[in-house]
């Protein structure tokens, strides 16, 4: 027998051999059969087919080496003593090549331009598709949902600033669990607000033009201190000095309650998902800082934040 | 043919030229296309945003985050509008990056503040959890280079006629104009006076110190350029 062959032979059964004990090690075919675990039996069915494909494929060509002549014309040059058959190709090689440059000058003229493929275009089909799904899926969302949503999203586009707490991060932003800080009652007492909470251009005036009816004369430090701490704790009752002060001074506008009155003044006492729209569409600058306007998101997206932020301080 | 060629080199080094050339002029030609112009609204560095992108590059912060937003849908939610190949055509280099271990900052100034950039830069895990991005605190300290900015707005005035003082047409309708000083110490007060409006709406009072003395830390440069990436 020739020596290639029996060497074959005797590397396959070694392989066989080596495959059979890494399933041997693993539980054994029985285990597998048992467990009807085919993903195992199709991975040693495969190793099998693979080490007997190998060692054929191997010492065909292998053997081919060793006993094949070559035959045929040579062409004229040489290089180097080094010659060049003229040997026809081989006929479905050649079928396969000229059927490549068909269809590669089909492409280029006619395949890819015609076809307009564009991946903006590509982008946008999905776009559509996903938002079409998307609205229809979301048309009719509880507040349960529509808060759950919120709170996803929050965690994305608002939690970098606002924190996952929504406490603002020790300042790095407003604290949503709050409607409002000291801080800021306090700064836009002092410098007024054109914050535009309510959508209209309907300026809140600065220190100079808030005047307390029940003294009668400008509001003065000590009352800025008392009403923002009053604002800033919810409007509780109990804080008597507080209570005056935004009788006298804030209740015209933002009403006795604080709640705000449409066109005029917006809610001091809670958030209300309109606020918080107001404030994603426009952005805002205050005590803290600027918080840029984020107007990537969808309809229903802004509808979900505006819920889950509102809500964030009615609990 | 080929053997014709095989037999005369200097055809065949003209042949090679041609086939490689048709390659190249495939990946040139479409930069030359409308599509690849400076798109509405884009507009030059002012001279304090080109030092804070010189900061940027210095630090290598294009070797985590990319300037690329691709058309997907993950991306786009996340990032915002989709890059286009106009809204690059003052970037010198370019700094699309390979590799985002941070996230893409394309448009970063849509969506972060001079405040938040502060912050982040002293202790990135103090506003990002589990970042692993290093604190940059040098950045407040290291005065920037404002000459250098300033000569390269300069050379790329005169040489690619980038449009500085001319009225530029934006998104909105609006013109805007990027001013350029004709003399350095114009060049070092523009950019004082921008650095200014940065410092104002920082808390790290060292830095306020130092842009009220006439000094532009390298924080206020790259937040300046942070803030313009839109």
């Amino acid at each position: 027998m020739n020596k290639t062959v029996l060497a074959a032979i005797i590397v396959t059964i070694a392989m066989l051999g080596f495959t059979y004990a890494a399933v041997e090690m693993a539980g054994g075919l029985d285990k597998f059969l048992k467990d009807g675990d085919w993903v195992n039996m199709l991975a040693i069915a495969g190793a099998v087919v693979l080490v007997i494909i190998t060692t054929f494929v191997v010492t065909k060509y292998v053997r081919q080496m060793q006993n094949d002549t070559a035959s045929g014309n040579l062409a004229e040059e040489s290089w180097d003593g080094i010659g060049e058959y003229k040997n026809e190709p081989p006929f479905g090689w050649a079928v396969a090549y000229l059927g490549l440059i068909v269809w590669a000058i089909w492409y280029f003229l006619a395949g890819y331009p015609v076809n307009s493929y564009s991946q903006i275009g590509e982008y946008n089909q999905y776009v559509a598709a996903h938002d079409t799904k998307f609205n229809e899926q979301h048309k009719n969302m509880d507040d349960e949902t529509l808060k759950e949503m919120g709170e996803s999203i929050f965690i994305v586009q608002c939690a970098p600033c606002h924190g996952l707490q929504a406490d603002g991060m020790n300042g790095q932003a407003a604290d949503l669990n709050t409607r409002i800080s000291e801080a800021s009652v306090k700064h836009v007492l002092i410098k007024g607000s054109n914050s535009n909470l309510l959508g209209t251009s309907m300026p809140m005036p600065d220190r100079n033009g808030l005047l307390n009816t029940a003294t009668n004369a400008l509001i003065t430090d000590a009352e800025i201190d008392a009403v923002s701490k009053y604002v800033a704790n919810g409007l509780k009752a109990d804080d008597a000095a507080g209570a005056a002060v935004f009788a006298g001074t804030c209740a015209a506008c933002h009403g006795a309650d604080g709640k705000g009155m449409e066109m005029v003044a917006p809610n001091i006492a809670q958030m209300s998902p309109a606020m918080v729209d107001m404030v994603l569409n426009h952005g805002k600058k205050g005590a803290i800082g600027a918080m840029p306007a984020f107007t990537n998101l969808t309809e229903v997206q802004h509808k979900a934040v505006n819920a889950y932020v509102a809500s964030l301080s009615q609990k | 043919m080929f053997h014709w060629l095989e037999k005369n080199p200097f055809f065949f080094a003209v042949t090679v030229f041609v086939v490689i050339a048709f390659a190249g002029l495939v990946e040139i030609l479409p930069n030359f296309a409308q599509a690849s112009r400076p798109i509405v609204g884009a507009k030059p560095y002012s001279t304090l945003e080109l030092t804070g992108r010189w900061v940027y590059i210095k630090n290598n912060c294009n070797g985590c985050h990319s300037q690329l937003i691709r058309p997907f849908k993950s991306e786009t939610d996340r990032y915002g509008h989709y890059s286009t190949s106009g809204e690059y055509a003052y970037d010198r280099p370019f700094l699309w990056g390979s590799k985002r271990t941070g996230p893409d900052l394309m448009r970063v100034g849509n969506y972060r503040t001079t405040d938040w950039h502060e912050t982040h830069m002293k202790d990135p895990a103090a506003v990002v959890p589990g970042s692993i991005m290093p604190a940059y605190t040098w950045l407040f300290k290291n005065t920037a280079d404002i000459d250098t900015a300033y000569a390269e707005q300069l050379t790329i005035q005169k040489f690619f006629a980038v449009p500085y003082n001319k009225e530029l047409p934006m998104a909105d309708g609006s013109k805007v104009t990027v001013a350029l000083a004709d003399t350095l110490e114009g060049a070092r007060a523009s950019a004082l006076e921008e650095a200014k409006v940065v410092a104002a709406d920082m808390k790290d009072q060292a830095v306020k110190d130092a842009v009220a003395a006439g000094q532009v830390p390298e924080i206020v440069a790259l937040i300046a350029y942070l803030n313009r990436l839109k």
